[in-house]
């Protein structure tokens, strides 16, 4: 009987799996191991909070080379309480808006593609006002190679976050994410992935100068569904890439951060991961190994 | 008069002077009784000295200025401080007051500018309190730095600290305080009152 349960749950994730459609090289996914990170709500903490002292104390810590993760990642769903509830650095909190999402990570590559997915369950609507009404659901991820943005091998997307992009408290609302001295031609920048459930698609972008969020040549495809409450996004793309695509090698690693809006969130109002790595091959907080 | 009298005469004013009084040995009292009497005034001198001390040591002195009850001590009721689930207290003298008698006598001196501030009201009401609280508050950040944070070292030590039961972000701040030789006060200003208005990040280096 047991043998039979199994040998039907391995056929059903084959064909969720061979369901990706055109994924042909797609790996087994029941097989991949799956690491937990635990996206939390930020509030009002962008890379101007982290690195103020007299708001943080971890900014000393981060003078000192630690990362984000080093003093956090084990308290990321308090953190996440503490902000979503407005006990902390939140100005506007959005009643009944979830603290924190566990998310399975999985990652694999083939030689050619790299493969990334993205698991979790719905949290509770919060009933507030859609901000995005088409997308009840994005998740995104950013790559960055070799810690040439500031702070990216501390902190993450943090390095993209600002205090006056738009839906922080008072910011221009037409101003995105950026990082500090952003440049394509010189490998400043984070590549950017998103998928956006009310269009089912996919977007290659990156953040530099500005947030753009088309123009990549690395993404092949980003597709997820909604089975009754578990989320489960696919990302594949490309080792290679074009302008504003991070370039990925086996045995290398890759500052690595993504996160969920949830709850027809938009701009800030999302639910992120510390800065972790993605290493092809090579040992990392998510390990995509060759299959 | 004569230069004589004039001088017989000032000595006998100088011998009937309280001096001359404290001087002159006895010749009513025994050495022993005078001793005796000498020992327990010293005894009581020396208790009401220390329980008029000791009294300028409690909270309900330091709260019975409204300039303290409604300002610092507020904040601080808020604390892990002044209320935690084991029950022990550190009232405002345990951080403020040294223990050991030589720095406390110091600190009770300086006190008396207290006095003075409290005499001419340099923070009788919020806003004089809010506008000098980050001199106050840098003041007393400075002694605790120069003092090793020896008042919160009555009670704690990196030493007897078990890492194991800290969350990740003390244990690895603590790692780091050991590593770089820091001072509780250069990381825990605001532990017990909030931090006052217009810190720089000088203030927390």
């Amino acid at each position: 009987m047991k043998q039979k349960t199994l040998a039907s749950a391995i056929g059903a994730m084959m064909l969720m799996g061979m369901g990706g459609g055109v994924l042909a090289a797609a790996p087994d996914w029941g097989t991949v191991p799956a690491t937990e990170v635990v996206l939390f709500y930020p509030g009002v903490s962008p890379l101007e909070w982290i690195t103020k002292g007299t708001e943080h104390g971890g900014a000393r810590a981060l003078k000192k080379g630690e990362t984000c993760a080093d003093c956090h990642d084990e308290e990321a769903s308090d953190m996440g309480r503490k902000m979503a509830s407005g006990q902390k650095i939140e100005p506007a909190p959005i009643p009944g808006k979830a603290g924190f999402i566990p998310v399975k990570v999985q990652a694999s590559h083939d030689g050619e593609n790299l493969y990334m997915r993205f698991a979790w369950k719905q949290p509770a609507a919060s009933g507030a006002a859609p901000l995005d009404a088409k997308n009840p659901v994005k998740i995104a991820f950013m790559l960055e190679d070799g810690g040439k943005v500031e702070l990216a091998d501390q902190a993450g997307c943090w390095a993209t976050c600002h205090l006056d992009s738009r839906t922080m408290p008072g910011a221009d609302e037409a101003k995105t994410k950026y990082v500090k001295g952003g440049s394509l031609a010189e490998g400043k920048f984070y590549d950017l992935y998103q998928w956006r459930s009310g269009e089912n698609k996919g977007f290659d972008g990156h953040v530099a100068e500005t947030r753009v969020m088309e123009g990549g040549k690395a993404l092949v495809s980003a597709e997820g569904k909604l089975a009754g409450d578990e989320w489960s996004v696919v990302f594949v793309r490309k080792l290679a890439g074009g302008e504003g695509d991070v370039t990925l090698a086996p045995g290398n690693a890759y500052n690595f951060g993504f996160a969920i809006h949830d709850d027809s969130a938009a701009g800030r109002f999302h639910h992120v991961s510390l800065g972790y790595k993605l290493g092809l091959d090579t040992d990392a907080h998510i390990k995509a190994v060759k299959q | 008069m004569t230069e004589q009298d004039k001088v017989g005469g000032n000595n006998e004013a100088a011998a009937t002077g309280w001096w001359a009084r404290l001087r002159r040995p006895s010749t009513r009292y025994s050495f022993g009784a005078i001793l005796a009497v000498g020992f327990v005034v010293g005894v009581f001198f020396w208790g009401g000295f220390n329980t008029a001390m000791e009294a300028t040591n409690t909270e309900k002195f330091c709260i019975s200025c409204h300039e303290m009850y409604d300002n610092v001590y507020q904040e601080y009721k808020e604390t892990i401080h002044y209320t935690n689930r084991t029950g022990v207290r550190a009232v405002c003298s345990d951080c403020h007051v040294p223990k050991d008698w030589t720095h406390k006598m110091i600190r009770k001196i300086q006190a008396s500018r207290e006095v003075w501030g409290k005499i001419t009201g340099s923070i009788d009401t919020r806003e004089k309190f809010e506008a000098k609280r980050l001199q106050l508050a840098r003041n007393e950040w400075k002694r605790m730095k120069a003092s090793d944070s020896r008042e919160c070292r009555n009670c704690h030590s990196l030493e007897s600290m078990n890492s194991e039961a800290q969350k990740q972000r003390a244990r690895k701040q603590h790692e780091m305080a050991r590593e770089d030789n820091m001072t509780c006060i250069d990381c825990h200003k605001g532990i017990a009152h909030h931090k006052p208005e217009g810190m720089t990040e000088q203030d927390e280096e």
